[in-house]
């Protein structure tokens, strides 16, 4: 009696999405390798340094805030969030010179800094 | 990548408490003293303190960090300072046999419902929900603390519920 020939399995191949690693997140970003482990003191270092960072978006979200664009453009909006792995800052009431747009996502490689008032 | 973002958090936590000038792409230029280092950015969180008692953030990206020069170090009192800006606000103050009341009986509520409730931290001041969530005095949906937002958020309405029926 002869085995069965397995019949392969289709692969589904999803559409990469918006960061272009369709893994989710990519296996060489600093993220996975701290994840991968590394020592015990540079984790807690680096769990102490992101829950700063986090407090300080939490601070930022319903404030005006100054975004520095890249070619010395400026644009002013309401902070509204950011997503998990730094690819863009949801804003509110962005002024741009063709008017106000309600909500708006900001690149982050577009932008190269931004501050609020406390 | 550039430099600044390939360094370690320990290299960037050298930098904390420090007051800073930036050097960023396009000849942008920020001073401030550093509240933090985002690890997963690399972005730079500066404060400056104005006259009217208000206090300016900058955040400068981490891919366009070019050079960061460290100006001077904070003393104990701008440490602290610093260290109040992003600081969950404490609504009212409640003495440590008040935090210690509250706590003792959030837990034996959730105990009561069948919630697995430990204690943990310093003290014990911390209620660890099901491994998964935590409850920072005092004690109240606020200071919930999960990566998982679906039990976060499960957790907050049941502590709302509960406190709502103290009154």
């Amino acid at each position: 009696v002869t085995m069965p020939v397995p019949v392969p399995v289709q692969v589904l191949r999803l559409p990469r999405g918006p960061d272009g690693c369709s893994r989710g997140f990519s296996p060489t970003s600093p993220r996975f390798q701290a994840l991968l482990g590394g020592s015990a003191a540079a984790q807690g270092v680096r769990a102490a340094l992101r829950q700063r960072y986090l407090r300080g978006l939490a601070a930022a979200r319903g404030r005006p805030t100054r975004f520095c664009l890249r070619a010395g453009v400026r644009v002013d909006a309401v902070f509204g969030a950011a997503d998990v792995e730094a690819v863009a800052f949801q804003v509110d009431a962005l002024r741009t010179p063709l008017g106000v747009q309600a909500a708006a996502l900001l690149r982050c490689t577009d932008v190269l800094a931004y501050s609020f008032l406390l | 990548m550039n430099d600044w973002q390939r360094k370690s958090p320990l290299d960037w936590e050298t930098y904390v408490n420090k007051m800073v000038k930036v050097a960023a792409i396009e000849k942008h230029e920020y001073e401030g003293w550093v509240l933090t280092v985002d690890p997963v950015s690399a972005s730079i969180v500066l404060a400056t303190f104005l006259e009217n008692e208000k206090v300016s953030i900058s955040v400068v990206l981490g891919h366009a960090v070019q050079e960061v020069e460290i100006l001077k170090e904070g003393d104990d009192e701008m440490k602290q300072r610093l260290s109040c800006i992003f600081a969950p606000e404490e609504s009212k103050a409640y003495s440590p046999e008040e935090l210690e009341k509250r706590k003792n009986d959030l837990k034996t509520w959730l105990e009561t419902n069948h919630i697995p409730v430990t204690e943990q931290g310093e003290s014990g001041r911390t209620l660890c929900v099901a491994g998964v969530l935590t409850i920072d005095p005092p004690y109240g949906p606020e200071e919930c603390s999960s990566s998982n937002e679906i039990i976060l958020s499960r957790v907050q309405g049941l502590i709302q519920g509960y406190l709502e029926k103290q009154q």
